[in-house]
C-alpha cells in the first residue's frame, strides 16, 4: 500500500506521462552508456587488467608485471582484504568509489601513495602469503597499528623495492606496454570507413 | 499529502522547479560521462611522440628519435668486455678454443670458421666477415644463399614486403648486399604504431601453423620470448616446399621440438646439410636451439620469458624502461636473477658457473669422442669398407653429432635446462660409441687388428690443415671482398636509404665500426 501511495505522490500529471517517459529513458540510456565505458562491470573481477583501466594506474601495472609477484599474486591479492567475501566487496566499493572520484575530478597526485587502510590490509596480505617467514621471525607479525605505536616495522619499510620499485610517479614507465582501454567505439563502426575503400 | 500531480496543477511554478532540477541532473551526468570519455581517449594518446614511424623502417635511429632511452640501451649491445667463465659478448675464436670442432665440421662451413656470439648491433658486419659467407664477387661463385640474411636485419622484413617471401629466399647471399645494411634492432620485434610487439617474419608463424596454433593468440608475456623465437630456433632451408628449387627458412617442429622429435623430422624426409668429408656420414648442422631448450628447464616452467632476465627493468632517473641491451644476465644479475632470487651475486654466479662446469665438462669428453669416430671411419673407409657395411654406423654418427650440436648451439642451454642437456648429450655418447664398436667389426673383418690409429688434430691449424683447407687463400679472399664489395654495397645503400624520408635526427647518434 505504501509504495502505491508514493508513486501516486510521484506520478506526474497525465498529460506529462509520455514526456516523463522519453526523459527517464533518456537518463537511463546516458547510465548505461557510463557503465559501458567505464567499464563498470570490470570491477567485480580480479583481473589486473581492471587496474589500468585509469591510465594513472600504469606505473603500478607494468612494475607489478616486471616482478616475481606477476607470477603469483594480482593486484587484489594484496590490495583488497581477504579475511571475508563481504568485507572484500565492501572495501573494494569504498576504495574504488574513492579512486573513481579523485580521477574523474583529476585530483592523482604526481605520485600515488597507499593511504592507511590500504596499509593495514596489504601488510595483512603480505602476513597471509608468507606465513611461514611470520612463524620464523617472530618480528613480523607486526600491524599497521604496532607500526604507529612505534613497535616495529611494515614488511615494504624494509623490502622497499616489493614489488613496485622505488621509483613511483605517474611518468615513471613512460613506453610500458599495459593493457590500457582502447576506443570505446565498436570495431565495425571504426572499420566502415576503411572497408569501403 | 498531496500528489505532485496536484501540486503542480496547483502551482506551475513547482512543474518548471521539477523541470531545471532535471535538466541539471542530467546535464551533471553528461559531464561525468564525458570526462570518463575524455580520461579513457587519454589513454590512447599517452605517448605521442615526435616523429611518425613509417612501416618497415630498417633505420634504427629513426626509431630512437621516439625512444631514446630504449635506443641508447640497444646501441649498448656494441660492449664487447664482459666475459663470463665461459661466454660473454667479446670476439673468441671458438675453433681456436675447441679445435675438435674443426673435424666435426670438416666439409662444411663452420670448419673455416667459428665465433663466439656478439651483441644484436654486430649481426650485419659480422656476417660480412665471417669466412662461412666467403668472399663473393658478382659471379654467382659463393658457398651461401640469400636466406642467410633472414635473421640479421630489420631491412629483411622490408625487403621481404617489397619483393615476396619467395623472392627474398631465392638466389645466392650477395645478392642483397645493397639491400641489407641496419643490424637487428627495432622493427624486427616492434609494430611501428603501437610498439606492441610482432613476429615480423613468416617462418615461425608458419611452423606454429604446421602444430595447428595460432601465434596470433600469444599473449604479451608469450610475445617477450616468441619474438626471440624467430631467430633463437633451430631451423633448416627446405629446398623442395614449398617452392621447389627455393632454401625456404622452415623449423623443424612438426613432430615437436626435443632434440628426438626434431631429429625423427629429420630423419623421414631424408635431410643432411651435408656429408662428413671424413665418415662421409649424412650430417644435420643443429643451428641454436636456443628457445627449444630453455622450454624444458625451470624457468620456463615458471613462466619467465626471454626479456625477463635478458632484458630486465632500469632505472634511469626517475624513470624505468625495458633495458635494451640484450645480453647474459650475468652481466646484470641485480636486476635479472634478483628480481626473485634473494642470494647475493657471487652465489647466483657460482651456482650458474657450477652447471656450466658440469655440462662442459662432458660436452667436451663427448666432441673428443666424436673427432675420434670421425677419424676412425675415415680410417675404416680406407681398408676398403663398402657403403653397405657402412650405414648403420653411418647413421648413429649423424645422430649422435646432431644432438652433440643441439646440445652445444643452444647457447645457455647449461643454464635454461641443465638436465635436459646433459640428457642429451649422454645419448650421444652411446650412439658414439656404438658407432666405433661397429666400425670396429668391420676393421676386424677387413683384416685390421688392434685399435684404429688417428692423427694428431690438436690445434685449429693442425686440424684445418688435416681436413685440406687452404686458410690464407680463405682470408685473403675475405679481405679483398671486405674492401672492395662491402664498401660498394654500403655506398648503394647509403644512396637508397637517402631517398627515404629523412628526420631531424637530434638524438645522439651512437656510431661504431
Amino acid at each position: 500500500m505504501k509504495l502505491k501511495k508514493l508513486f501516486n505522490i510521484l506520478r506526474p500529471p497525465s498529460y506529462w506521462l509520455f514526456y516523463v517517459n522519453l526523459l527517464i529513458a533518456f537518463f537511463l540510456g546516458i547510465f548505461i552508456y557510463s557503465i559501458y565505458v567505464s567499464n563498470a562491470v570490470s570491477y567485480l573481477s580480479d583481473d589486473p587488467k581492471t587496474c589500468v583501466n585509469c591510465h594513472v594506474m600504469r606505473s603500478e601495472f607494468a612494475t607489478w608485471q616486471h616482478s616475481s609477484h606477476r607470477e603469483v599474486a594480482t593486484c587484489n591479492d594484496c590490495h583488497v582484504p581477504h579475511n571475508n567475501v563481504l568485507n572484500k566487496y565492501y572495501f573494494k566499493a569504498k576504495d574504488g568509489l574513492r579512486h573513481a572520484t579523485m580521477f574523474t575530478l583529476r585530483m592523482e597526485p604526481q605520485v600515488i601513495k597507499m593511504h592507511e587502510a590500504g596499509k593495514a590490509v596489504v601488510q595483512k596480505n603480505c602476513q597471509n602469503c608468507h606465513q611461514k617467514i611470520n612463524e620464523e621471525v617472530g618480528l613480523l607479525n607486526i600491524t599497521l597499528e604496532d607500526k604507529q605505536h612505534g613497535k616495529g616495522k611494515l614488511c615494504w619499510d624494509c623490502h622497499r623495492e616489493v614489488p613496485h620499485g622505488r621509483v613511483k610517479g605517474l611518468d615513471s614507465t613512460p613506453n610500458a606496454k599495459v593493457p590500457l582501454p582502447g576506443s570505446p567505439i565498436p570495431e565495425f563502426i571504426r572499420n566502415l570507413n576503411t572497408n569501403k575503400k | 499529502m498531496n500528489t505532485i500531480r496536484r501540486s503542480v496543477q496547483a502551482k506551475p511554478w513547482l512543474g518548471w522547479i521539477l523541470f531545471i532540477i532535471t535538466a541539471i541532473i542530467v546535464f551533471g551526468l553528461g559531464l561525468l560521462t564525458s570526462s570518463i570519455i575524455e580520461r579513457r581517449t587519454e589513454a590512447q594518446y599517452l605517448d605521442q611522440k615526435k616523429v611518425e614511424i613509417r612501416e618497415f623502417e630498417p633505420r634504427n635511429i629513426v626509431w630512437g628519435q621516439n625512444y631514446p632511452k630504449e635506443y641508447e640501451t640497444y646501441m649498448a649491445t656494441r660492449d664487447t668486455s664482459f666475459m663470463s667463465k665461459y661466454n660473454g659478448n667479446a670476439h673468441i675464436d671458438q675453433l681456436e678454443q675447441f679445435p675438435a670442432l674443426v673435424i666435426l665440421w670438416a666439409g662444411y662451413g663452420f670448419s673455416k670458421d667459428y665465433n663466439q656470439p656478439k651483441g644484436h648491433v654486430y649481426a650485419v658486419n659480422d656476417i660480412y666477415k665471417t669466412l662461412r659467407t666467403g668472399a663473393p664477387s658478382g659471379t654467382g661463385d659463393e658457398p651461401m644463399p640469400a636466406t642467410c640474411w633472414t635473421c640479421k636485419s630489420p631491412d629483411v622484413p622490408r625487403l621481404m614486403n617489397e619483393i615476396g617471401v619467395k623472392e627474398f629466399y631465392m638466389g645466392k647471399w650477395s645478392r642483397h648486399g645493397e639491400e641489407i645494411v641496419n643490424p637487428i634492432g627495432c622493427a624486427d620485434c616492434h609494430n611501428e604504431k603501437t610498439m606492441d610487439l610482432q613476429i615480423s617474419r613468416p617462418a615461425l608463424i608458419e611452423a606454429f601453423e604446421r602444430q595447428g596454433k595460432d601465434i596470433s593468440q600469444a599473449t604479451h608475456q608469450e610475445m617477450r620470448t616468441l619474438v626471440c623465437a624467430q631467430c633463437h630456433v633451430e631451423y633448416y632451408f627446405n629446398k623442395e616446399k614449398p617452392f621447389e628449387g627455393v632454401p625456404y627458412l622452415t623449423f623443424p617442429w612438426d613432430n615437436g621440438t626435443s632434440v628426438e622429435e626434431v631429429e625423427s623430422y629429420y630423419d623421414v624426409i631424408n635431410f643432411s646439410d651435408w656429408t662428413h668429408q671424413l665418415s662421409k656420414a649424412p650430417m644435420i648442422k643443429a643451428q641454436h636451439p636456443g628457445y627449444e631448450i630453455f622450454q624444458t628447464g625451470i624457468h620456463a616452467r615458471r613462466g619467465v620469458a626471454c626479456a625477463d632476465c635478458h632484458m630486465p627493468y632500469k632505472s634511469e632517473g626517475g624513470v624505468k624502461f625495458t633495458d635494451h641491451k640484450i645480453q647474459s644476465p650475468l652481466n646484470n644479475i641485480a636486476n635479472s636473477c634478483q628480481v626473485c632470487h634473494r642470494e647475493s651475486e657471487e652465489e647466483l654466479t657460482n651456482s650458474v658457473y657450477e652447471n656450466m662446469d658440469r655440462v662442459l665438462e662432458i660436452r667436451g669428453d663427448l666432441e673428443h669422442l666424436l673427432v675420434k669416430t670421425h677419424l676412425e671411419a675415415e680410417f675404416v673407409w680406407k681398408l676398403g669398407a663398402t657403403e653397405e657395411q657402412m650405414k648403420d654406423a653411418l647413421m648413429d654418427i649423424r645422430h649422435a653429432q646432431w644432438r652433440w650440436d643441439y646440445a652445444a648451439a643452444s647457447h645457455g642451454g647449461a643454464f635454461h635446462a641443465p638436465v635436459e642437456t646433459l640428457r642429451i648429450i649422454s645419448t650421444c655418447i652411446q650412439l658414439a660409441n656404438d658407432a666405433r664398436l661397429k666400425m670396429t667389426g668391420i676393421a676386424y673383418e677387413l683384416g685390421h687388428r688392434g685399435e684404429i690409429p688417428v692423427a694428431d688434430v690438436s690445434t685449429k691449424s693442425k686440424a684445418q690443415a688435416y681436413i685440406g683447407l687452404d686458410m690464407d687463400k680463405l682470408i685473403a679472399e675475405k679481405k679483398h671482398f671486405l674492401e672492395t664489395m662491402v664498401p660498394a654495397w654500403r655506398e648503394e645503400a647509403k644512396k637508397r636509404e637517402e631517398a627515404m624520408p629523412q628526420y631531424d635526427l637530434n638524438v645522439k647518434k651512437v656510431s661504431f665500426k
